[in-house]
């Protein structure tokens, strides 16, 4: 697993945009609200619980075709399954490459993001919470869809409309600041399921 | 004195019947060249042999003992399918370095390009190499492994006559060594291998 996950890391600093995309693209949907809302105080630190949401939604949902799909398309799928027999060892090594490429860039910018929203401290430290617990849940979903649908080309659309409806409990509890314990629970819950459907698309692929 | 044998081969694809009944037998320093039309089922029989498709009937044995059983197996062979297995957005050097990550061996990039006089690539990117080139640099990938057998899905597509004849150089030098190669293949190379199946 240890090579997987150190491949996957040496592969995304290759193409170092990986790291910058998802950030760049966090901040910019960060960046129009105070054109579209105004820059009131109050208005900017309520809207903020949510538009963080959908950043991290858009930027997991927009970078899930690397998570397989990449590898399959290029013919590396087969050399990685064939040094790793173990599937589960192959998914939970995409679930840390994924998430350390495209989730922890996010959360070294949040408190930068946070101070120029107005954030209160301990808000701060509630919405990272929310945020880390569920960041975890929304990888283990787009894991398994990405795995579901491995081999289909040009399906971002079909991705996005299985996804969005399985963020939405994410969503839902992300913005109420205290609910971080509910969090924890989905992304748990996501992360047996995900682990059970992955490995039967990867199964699926394989035969 | 290594020995592989098929028998009784049969796998569905669907509900398409793909391999009928096949046996054969190759031992150590045998090449088998596997011929057909498209769609006659050769990529199939090689992700068979290579254990990634399970669902079939018959027997695969390698020393005697069923592939499918064998946890040790994937260690003894190497796949190189007709997909490169190349980061087009990569530089050569880099994916090399990937494939040796993967593969957990040190491996000397200048030395492994000489085998097909391709050290003046290294640190071009993928994407601005001919199909032929790529398809040259995916063969370098059967260094990676101590296999004792080598299944390649149609190697010479691609190639120009000299690299061919580079890489009938290398299958002969695998043998040489006792190894085992399958190839699966459109073009006619009985000149070469004797030994073909049709399917």
């Amino acid at each position: 697993m240890f090579a997987l996950l150190k491949r996957d890391l040496y592969l995304a600093l290759y193409s170092s945009s990986s790291f910058f995309y998802t950030s760049s693209f966090f901040v910019l949907i960060l960046i129009i609200l105070p054109f579209l809302f105004g820059t009131n105080d109050i208005q900017l630190q309520v809207l903020f619980k949510g538009i963080i949401w959908i950043g991290l939604s858009l930027s997991i949902l927009l970078t899930m075709e690397r998570i397989f799909n990449a590898d399959y398309e290029d013919g590396n799928l087969d050399i990685i399954l064939q040094q790793n027999p173990s599937l589960e060892t192959v998914i939970i090594s995409k679930y840390i490459t994924h998430w350390i490429v495209y989730c922890l860039p996010l959360f070294i910018i949040l408190p930068i993001l946070s101070f120029l929203f107005y954030v209160s401290l301990d808000n701060f430290f509630l919405i990272f919470l929310n945020l880390l617990f569920g960041s975890f849940g929304m990888v283990f979903i787009v894991t398994f869809v990405s795995a579901l649908t491995l081999g289909a080309k040009r399906t971002i659309f079909l991705k996005a409309i299985i996804v969005i409806p399985l963020f939405v409990p994410f969503l839902i509890f992300g913005t109420n600041l205290e609910s971080w314990p509910i969090l924890l629970a989905l992304s748990m819950m996501s992360f047996v399921l995900s682990m059970y459907v992955s490995a039967y698309g990867l199964r699926l692929y394989v035969e | 004195m290594n020995e592989l044998k098929i028998e009784d081969l049969t796998c569905y694809r669907g509900e398409n019947l793909v391999l009928k009944d096949l046996n054969t037998k190759l031992k150590s320093g045998e090449t088998l060249v596997i011929r057909g039309k498209n769609g006659s089922g050769k990529t199939t029989l090689l992700r068979v042999l290579s254990n990634f498709i399970k669902s079939y009937n018959g027997k695969i044995l390698f020393n005697d003992q069923n592939v499918i059983e064998d946890s040790n197996y994937r260690y003894l062979f190497n796949f190189v399918g007709q997909k490169n297995s190349l980061k087009d957005n990569l530089s050569v050097k880099n994916n090399l370095k990937l494939w040796e990550i993967i593969y957990q061996k040190n491996i000397s990039y200048s030395k492994l390009l000489e085998d097909f006089n391709m050290s003046h690539l290294v640190e071009r990117d993928v994407a601005s190499l001919s199909d032929g080139q790529k398809k040259c640099i995916s063969l370098l990938r059967l260094n990676f492994t101590e296999s004792k057998i080598w299944y390649l899905d149609e190697p010479f597509v691609f190639l120009d006559e000299e690299n061919s004849q580079i890489l009938i150089q290398k299958i002969k030098n695998f043998n040489t060594n006792n190894g085992i190669v399958i190839i699966t293949s459109n073009i006619n190379l009985q000149n070469t291998f004797t030994n073909e199946i049709k399917i």
